[in-house]
């Protein structure tokens, strides 16, 4: 049998195993600790290529836990079996989380040196990956609900790690209440399901869904469920509180769960939900909400001051290009539109998740760092920090101009395509989607030109330790080969993507 | 159709209804926390509810009568909701005890210092 | 060749080949130009409405919440409901999601 089948089973095993082998090794020492929390870190990592080098090579598989041909047919007595898929699209969201999270993880090594309690915090971290790692591979509803939990439990406890700061604490009852109850309506509608069709498997609840009243209904609560722990407006508020709050460096990973939600999310509607509705309809939602995101987060952004919250808001506007992208794909489904523009829009919104969640950590971790240098946060006490930190400098101007959609850099290149097909299916959309990345702009400037121009007030003693450098660089070298190899990325990672869930071009 | 086939689930209706009016309407931290595990234990219920079948007897091996017996997956998934709904209800009370600590107030009107 | 560009729109490498390219022209002409140099007293220091800098820089960098004031000051009707929702009260958070679910429902009804 080849070992490479239980791929998808180690990614989630080896975080979950060192999740709990690090606080014993923190009973040793520092050093051994973070050794431990590396070793399981750049495993996971390896795994994760494995099975992309896998997915891509042989094609991607159905892996059904404790079977005994798990790469079998579902047979009677194997249909209650978890099941994880390794396809083209656990991969694409497998490589956007893994990236992310070696990111941060090396970015934690240097910031978070002299914090108490580091010993929990790198298990809650690995907890984390397993948990979002889990929502994306598996494609059982029921095992969706307990990686969604375990999301939640171990990204609040992250959020609320400065629990001297009652702000911290606050913003993680808030994020933990609302994914509460998001997560107990989804298993309602879960219930709900397993009532009307005996089954929890996606691919078989897919084959059966034909749009009653009982479908419709648990449709729609999953779908507001994940849309709601993807940030989306109107219920985006846990998430500028939560992101502003959790310590600097775990900040990417926070925000890597929304994306998370969100791969789950389009996951389903293409997977389970296409038979059960009309796509224009099912499509429209997601529209209606991308652009209202984008709108309102990019709004919202103008009247910060506090640099984490600022970029927190833009980040919610991100999620808005991704849900209208995929939703105009969505909904020009099974027509002849799909072909003319339709796959270019889901290319487009696939191919934006994965540079937002690079880029987006990229800028959180920058601004990390002059939180680290001058322990000030405010824009309006900021200022000349170009002066002594031009490492930490380049790297926010390349995250902050892809964020942007500035050509040449990654984020025009999937903009571009979002653009360009949205515009087909309605202007608006298309104009909406410019004027919100025209305010980007002008956001990122603000930053810019408050925290690194002018005078150099003395305000950093230097530039930041360079673990916390060499983690910015990596994620920088990774914008950086997005932007230059768009139609690589496109080729090689989105369309396998898209075939996966049956939607190529 | 059996009367008590569909009592559970307007049970079931009533405390996810209640859970969700206490989280909106109600002010202090605890008592939204109260409301958060009513909606627990109506999906908790919602869940055994669904595996119910007439005549089916529980799936216990040992000395089971030779009728058909019931699916366990929902007990399953019940159980394990449960579990995790202790592991979240632990740990948002433990959030609330800090607040209490570094406010001063469970009041919801009063914790919101991160807004805008 | 190799397929370097993404469906037929947008090549970042042409990009930035073309983009040295203007580059160079632009150096060429810039080279084309006087290269004399006067020496004034003023060169190179910032222009603040002709008055002198000031010897002590702090407090002169325009930033914050200053930066897109006008913009915002005019905008104020748009905003001001908007801050306004963002209560920061969990409940608040609760409702706005209860009341999207409602929304979408309905839609999903109405639509099918």
């Amino acid at each position: 049998m080849n070992i490479a089948t239980h791929l998808p089973s180690f990614i989630l095993g080896i975080p979950l195993l060192f999740a709990f082998l690090t606080p014993i090794a923190n009973k040793f020492s520092k050093e051994i600790r973070n050794a431990v929390f590396l070793t399981g870190l750049l495993l996971t990592g390896l795994f994760v290529g494995l099975m992309a080098y896998e997915v891509y090579t042989t094609g991607g598989w159905v892996y059904i836990f404790g079977a005994q041909d798990p790469v079998g047919e579902l047979t009677t007595e194997s249909l209650f079996r978890i099941t994880f898929v390794a396809d083209g699209f656990s991969t694409l969201a497998t490589l956007t989380i893994i990236i992310t999270a070696i990111g941060a993880a090396f970015y934690s090594l240097g910031y978070m040196k002299e914090s108490p309690g580091m010993g929990k915090y790198y298990t809650l971290f690995l907890l984390t990956l397993a948990g979002v790692n889990g929502m994306v591979l598996t494609s059982d509803l029921f095992n969706l609900f307990v990686w969604f939990e375990v999301t939640s439990i171990a990204s609040c406890a992250l959020v609320a790690y400065h629990n001297e700061r009652g702000k911290s604490v606050e913003a993680a009852l808030k994020y933990m209440i609302i994914s509460v109850v998001g997560g107990l309506l989804l298993l309602v509608s879960i219930g709900l399901f397993y009532g009307e069709y005996g089954v929890l498997n996606y691919a078989l609840i897919g084959d059966s869904v034909h749009g009653s009243f009982i479908d419709l209904l648990a449709i729609g609560i999953i779908m507001v469920i994940l849309a709601m722990k993807a940030s989306s407006v109107p219920m985006h508020m846990w998430a500028p509180d939560a992101y502003a709050e959790a310590p600097e460096p775990i900040t990417p990973f926070i925000a890597i769960t929304s994306l998370g939600a969100l791969f789950v999310l389009f996951r389903l509607i293409f997977f389970v939900f296409r038979g059960a509705v009309e796509p224009p309809a099912l499509g429209t939602i997601l529209i209606f909400l991308g652009v209202l995101s984008m709108f309102v987060g990019v709004s919202m952004a103008l009247k910060q001051s506090d640099i984490k919250r600022l970029i927190a808001y833009l980040s919610v506007s991100q999620i808005g290009y991704m849900m209208m992208a995929v939703g105009v794909g969505f909904a020009t489904l099974d027509t002849a539109d799909y072909g003319s523009f339709g796959a270019m829009a889901i290319e487009g919104g696939f191919f934006h998740m994965i540079n937002d969640g690079v880029y987006k950590a990229l800028l959180f971790l920058s601004a990390a760092a002059v939180i680290y240098a001058t322990k000030i946060r405010d824009l309006n006490k900021l200022g000349g920090l170009a002066h002594n930190m031009p490492y930490t400098t380049f790297f926010f101007i390349i995250g902050a101009l892809s964020i942007a959609g500035i050509p040449p850099l990654s984020g025009f290149s999937s903009k571009l395509l979002i653009y360009e097909s949205v515009y087909l299916y309605h202007p608006i959309l298309a104009i909406i989607a410019l004027v919100v990345s025209i305010i980007t702009l002008a956001l990122v400037a603000k930053v810019f030109f408050n925290a690194f121009l002018g005078p150099d007030q003395k305000m950093s003693k230097g530039e930041v330790p360079s673990s916390m450098l060499i983690a910015m660089g990596i994620l920088t070298a990774v914008v950086i080969l997005f932007s230059l190899f768009p139609h690589y990325v496109v080729s090689e990672i989105v369309v396998p993507a898209m075939e996966s869930l049956g939607v190529g071009a | 159709m059996n009367l008590f086939l569909i009592l559970p689930f307007f049970v079931v209706m009533v405390l996810v209804a209640m859970g969700l009016y206490v989280a909106l309407f109600k002010k202090n931290l605890i008592k939204i926390i109260m409301g958060i595990t009513l909606m627990q234990n109506g999906a908790n219920l919602f869940l055994v509810s669904l595996a119910y079948r007439e005549g089916y007897v529980a799936p216990i091996w040992t000395s089971a009568p030779a009728t058909d017996m019931v699916l366990p997956t929902p007990h399953a998934l019940t159980l394990t909701s449960i579990v995790i709904g202790v592991a979240t209800t632990a740990l948002m009370l433990s959030f609330v005890i800090m607040l209490k600590r570094h406010y001063g107030t469970i009041d919801s009107n009063e914790v919101r210092r991160c807004r805008e | 060749m190799i397929d370097i560009v993404l469906r037929d729109i947008w090549s970042p490498i042409l990009f930035i080949i073309v983009g040295l390219l203007v580059t160079l022209i632009a150096y060429l002409f810039y080279k084309l130009g006087n290269s004399e140099y006067r020496k004034t007293r003023y060169k190179g220091d910032p222009f603040i409405s002709g008055n002198r800098p000031p010897k002590d820089l702090q407090g002169i960098h325009v930033g914050g919440d200053n930066l897109y004031w006008g913009f915002t000051h005019a905008l104020k009707k748009f905003f001001e409901p908007l801050v306004k929702g963002h209560t920061g009260i969990v409940n608040d958070y609760v409702y706005w999601f209860v009341v999207t679910l409602a929304v979408v429902l309905v839609y999903l009804y109405i639509a099918m």
